[in-house]
């Protein structure tokens, strides 16, 4: 098969649009890093159930459709808050290893938990604006893809403004920078750490029900494959770059639908893979990060 | 009794694969790259003794290089970063080697027989122990063999100069560079050993399994390695060989009648172990308080690791 130039540009947009997803589940990784500077592997997991708990709660009380969307990352916040509560909260602060394991624990916890409630058969999830295809000249644009895009868009917006605009945000970046200093000024690191937690969890679950709603049906198998995709923009993008995660979230998802058209299903996660130690060798602080770093 | 000695082939194995990521953990280093050189240590030991038809022994040792091999190219950039960089690497790394054997296709004729790996269709025909005659009891010693050798030089290493320089890099790289340790040196040298170890555990476990395919060596194999020795403690390679007989043989095959759940309290369970025991089941404190049981402990280094 010949591959044309529209083909190309075809498979990027909607990489790029499916991308943004993965910039969501990048910038919590990159939050709860830059927060706590531990990493938080349940995270997508997380994101996955809360995805799953809205739906459930649609399709048991008979609520529109659209809520699930809503309900989905009110979800992700409370198993956010769990996760932190169960997996950090008590934890040795310098201790990297035991909050990493118990975090581990988590993600086998959750997936099993969904793989017990649905019997491991995956569900179909509501699309939303899936009957509309936008044509451009050539070009097409996916109606679902675009209300992926445009969710994602304003809950990056949001949490912008809440990190930069608020005194929760104030509170959240000094705790991240300095938590002795942050303390001596009054602020409760533990609550703040927490608040990180539950915000990172409403936008997992937003990421969560945006991927299920892109590809069709929600599954626990794909709390893996999203775990390592978000780490991958985490790692690309900068730890703790927020810019750098909403960048590289786009830069992936277009990479990877590129890959997925020229060498097929098989290879497309080998080249996604040594894209990233292309940074890791050239540029291993990311796009974005800062050239000390120290964890 | 042949139920036992799976078990024990299994816990045996998976010691194996615990100590190699046991030995980069002394250094400070979380790699999840372990199953990627288990599953090259698989592959070519496998592919010499099936295609090739080597003697298993030549096979497993050809199988640990190559693990040790890989690791050690592996170590170099992996050293430009560290930590939760480090994680991010070698996940990617463990699964662009598990992608690879997922495409591997190599079947050719062996004495009348097409054998090799067959992409999705694993690799099929590693059945060197049947055909020599081995049975179970065998093999388990065969297994064990290793795994006592391989405990019995991580135990020396830490009696030694060189373990003490390891876990001075792993305490504080940057004191330990001012003491005039090489870290790159000392990382470098304890990825290749871990490469050789869990090369070899793949070796061993691809020929009791007699069979090998892609999904074997996921992320969540990867993870497991590292938990052993995390849930087990640092502070003595004994910890990684209670943590595997604690998962193996208590969690996963002494709960087997709990059904579906049994996995749901898996989870749960390392959550509150590592909750109580954020240094591991065997911590500084108990390794003392055994010495000192023992009757030969000097008291003093307790708090090592705690």
């Amino acid at each position: 098969m010949a591959i044309d130039f529209i083909d190309v540009v075809q498979a990027i947009i909607d990489g790029l649009l499916f991308g943004s997803t993965y910039a969501l589940i990048g910038l919590g990784f990159t939050l709860i890093f830059g927060a706590m500077h531990k990493l938080n592997l349940a995270y997508a997991a997380s994101a996955i159930a809360g995805a799953y708990v809205g739906l459930a709660v649609i399709l048991m009380s008979g609520l529109p459709i659209v809520l699930t969307f809503v309900l989905g990352p009110v979800a992700g916040g409370f198993i956010g808050f769990g996760v932190y509560i169960t997996c950090f909260r008590y934890m040795p602060a310098t201790n990297m290893l035991a909050p990493l394991m118990a975090s581990i624990g988590a993600l086998f916890f959750i997936d099993e938990i969904i793989i017990h409630a649905t019997a491991g058969s995956p569900l179909a999830f509501p699309a939303v604006m899936d009957d509309v295809f936008l044509e451009v000249g050539e070009y097409g644009f996916r109606g679902d893809l675009i209300f992926v895009l445009v969710t994602s868009l304003i809950a990056m917006l949001v949490l912008l403004y809440v990190l930069f605009g608020t005194r929760l945000g104030l509170a959240t970046r000094a705790v991240s920078q300095q938590v002795v200093a942050a303390e001596l000024c009054g602020i409760a690191s533990h609550r703040t750490n927490a608040t990180t937690f539950a915000i990172t969890g409403v936008l997992g679950g937003l990421a969560g029900c945006m991927a299920a709603a892109a590809v069709g049906v929600i599954s626990p198998l794909l709390t893996v494959p999203i775990t390592v995709k978000g780490l991958i923009v985490t790692v690309i993008g900068g730890l703790g770059s927020i810019p750098g995660a909403i960048v590289a979230g786009f830069a992936v998802g277009g990479f990877e639908n590129l890959f997925l058209l020229l060498f097929g299903v098989n290879q497309r996660d080998i080249y996604v893979f040594l894209l990233l130690f292309v940074f890791l060798v050239f540029r291993p602080n990311g796009l974005f990060g800062k050239a000390i770093n120290r964890d | 009794m042949a139920y036992y000695f799976g078990l024990l082939q299994t816990i045996g194995i998976h010691t194996l694969l615990g100590l190699s990521a046991y030995i980069l953990l002394l250094t400070g280093q979380l790699s999840l790259a372990q199953v990627g050189f288990f599953a090259i240590g698989a592959y070519v030991s496998g592919i010499l003794t099936v295609i090739f038809e080597y003697h298993i022994v030549p096979g497993l040792f050809a199988g640990a290089l190559a693990g040790g091999f890989f690791a050690f190219l592996v170590g170099f950039p992996a050293l430009r970063i560290k930590g939760l960089m480090l994680v991010v690497a070698t996940i990617a790394f463990s699964e662009i080697v598990r992608l690879f054997f997922f495409n591997l296709n190599w079947r050719v004729m062996v004495n009348g027989v097409e054998v090799g790996p067959d992409s999705t269709q694993g690799f099929r025909e590693i059945r060197f122990y049947a055909a020599n005659g081995w049975d179970t009891l065998d093999v388990v010693l065969f297994i064990w063999l290793f795994v006592i050798l391989i405990m019995a030089m991580l135990w020396w290493l830490d009696r030694v100069r060189a373990g003490a320089t390891l876990r001075a890099v792993g305490a504080d790289e940057l004191a330990a560079q001012s003491s005039g340790v090489n870290i790159v040196a000392v990382k470098v040298a304890a990825m290749t050993f871990g490469g050789v170890i869990a090369g070899l555990a793949g070796g061993l476990y691809a020929h009791s399994a007699t069979y090998v395919d892609h999904l074997t060596f996921s992320v969540l194999l990867a993870t497991f390695a590292v938990a052993y020795p995390i849930l087990g403690g640092l502070s003595s390679v004994f910890g990684t060989l209670i943590a595997v007989i604690f998962i193996q043989g208590v969690l996963i095959e002494g709960m087997r009648f709990l059904g579906d759940w049994r996995n749901i309290f898996f989870g749960l369970l390392i959550i509150v172990a590592m909750n109580f025991r954020p240094a591991g089941l065997l911590d500084g404190n108990v390794v003392a308080q055994i010495l000192r049981i023992v009757g030969r402990g000097k008291g003093s280094d307790g708090e090592r690791h705690a």
